[in-house]
């Protein structure tokens, strides 16, 4: 990643947990959660090169690790967004059409978003955090699923429009 | 030349993971400055989610006036704007007084069994990424608000104080998975732990294989030494189910708590028992039957001709 790309890129995903934390919370989802924050961050990362990916992906999990609600240890957070977005961006990404379609970011947002979840709790699992009863962890990892799914054409434009923008001259 | 250039970032993802691992590794081990960086967050973020708050409360009429869409009619744009108006002022109506309701059950409570308490309203909760049950109030340690107090609602048990900032407080709510309080059943000294499981079911584990425990026993706070983190005799739940454990050391079942963790809005922080336990006296009474009223009719003799 550039270096005078990085200060847009910390902008962007600061505000965005802001509005994550303070706005995004408030509301009272039907079934479990959204976490606008890991839907973003997936439909940003698939776009990305392998490099920008890796940065973005530890400056993203540092930021979320700042959570003051979460119970997890601090970094825990950043591990697992660093260690999927190298794999998004070179497993998935060299799969993928050069061009991406809305489709398939939506999919790689929902998929990633719970893949994320997952290897949070399995990490969390391993440094001895109690992670509650099967069906809570069902119903919350797949209620963020169906929220990622159904609010995606609100967020992906918006992904799309945002990394456009904080892209150099050089890069574009 | 592609190799070179994919050795360097497999290079800089491992160093970025090892990077990471030794953060947690510094918080694993108690390094103040990355739980000061989390309490930092909260200072700032707090401002926002009393804003938030504000702003967003009649949120839900906002998402069923969506359905209303493309049925706008130009003629009575002019009416619905004074209806919503009206509208708004209802639900703020309708809001507070919800909230006054909450905060004369959760009073009640406290003067009952003389806990020394602090109102507060909630404006947020944990995401959907942490995996833990929290809220967060509008007071903290500029209202007394400590870590490890005990927070109630109208109905019993909430959570307990995680942590503070100057004007906002942390609460981990009891259904959290890592959630755990020692419970004594009213009427009874049979003890036990209550953890919670993320949802709205709890689970209990006697002390003793020769618990005396049956459906519908309520559950009462322990209480812990110095009061932290929970005060004696607070209403936790009700048994729901008790499991047939018959040769194990222990007694088990399955718990409802008494008060609906998705709905809450005003809640009390106990600062103190004053008058110490309480004993059974929060234990919520079952409502009474209303009386029925029993005619008895009595047939009169048919008259012979």
């Amino acid at each position: 990643m550039e270096i005078n790309r990085l200060p847009k890129v910390l902008l962007v995903f600061l505000s965005l947990f802001l509005i994550q934390e303070a706005l995004i919370n408030q509301f009272d989802f039907l079934i479990a959660g959204f976490s606008l924050y890991l839907a973003f961050f997936m439909a940003w990362v698939i776009q990305d090169q392998r490099n920008s990916a890796v940065v973005t992906g530890f400056i993203a999990g540092f930021i979320l690790d700042l959570s003051p609600t979460i119970e997890a240890p601090f970094g825990l957070w950043t591990l697992v967004l660093t260690a999927l977005s190298y794999l998004l961006a070179s497993n998935v990404r060299a799969a993928l059409d050069a061009q991406l379609s809305p489709l398939v970011m939506l999919s790689v947002a929902v998929l990633a978003s719970s893949s994320a979840l997952i290897l949070f709790l399995l990490f969390g699992a391993i440094l001895g955090q109690e992670v509650g009863s099967a069906t809570y962890l069902v119903r919350s990892i797949s209620g963020n699923a169906l929220w990622s799914a159904l609010l995606s054409p609100l967020y992906i434009p918006l992904v799309i429009k945002l990394y456009r923008a904080t892209l150099t001259a050089r890069q574009r | 030349m592609a190799n070179r250039g994919s050795n360097r970032s497999r290079l800089l993802w491992v160093s970025l993971l090892v990077t990471s691992l030794f953060i947690i590794t510094l918080d694993l081990r108690g390094v103040s400055l990355l739980t000061s960086l989390r309490s930092g967050t909260q200072s700032v973020i707090a401002p926002f989610e009393r804003l938030a708050t504000r702003a967003f409360s009649p949120v839900e009429d906002f998402f069923s006036e969506l359905s209303n869409l493309g049925r706008s009619r130009a003629k009575i744009e002019k009416l619905e704007e004074e209806n919503q108006e009206l509208k708004n002022q209802v639900i703020f109506n309708q809001e507070t007084l919800a909230q006054l309701e909450s905060l004369k059950g959760v009073l009640d409570l406290a003067g009952k069994a003389r806990y020394k308490t602090v109102s507060a309203r909630v404006i947020s909760r944990g995401g959907t990424g942490t995996f833990s049950e929290t809220i967060v109030l509008d007071i903290g340690s500029d209202s007394g608000v400590r870590r490890d107090m005990t927070v109630v609602a109208a109905s019993g048990l909430v959570g307990v104080v995680k942590s503070t900032t100057s004007s906002s407080s942390i609460v981990l709510l009891m259904n959290d998975p890592s959630f755990r309080i020692g419970v004594r059943v009213a009427g009874k000294q049979d003890m036990g732990i209550l953890l919670g499981q993320g949802d709205d079911n709890y689970s209990l584990q006697m002390l003793s294989a020769t618990s005396a425990i049956s459906v519908g026993d309520v559950l009462l706070a322990r209480g812990s030494s110095g009061d932290k983190p929970f005060v004696p005799g607070v209403p936790v739940g009700s048994i729901s189910y008790v499991e047939n454990t018959v040769g194990q050391l222990t007694r088990e079942g399955k718990v409802n708590g008494f008060v609906d963790l998705n709905s809450l809005s005003v809640v009390s922080v106990v600062l103190a028992a004053v008058a110490g336990d309480p004993g059974d006296a929060l234990v919520p009474t079952a409502p009474r039957p209303a009386p029925t009223a029993t005619v008895f009719v009595t047939p009169s003799p048919t008259p012979k001709e």
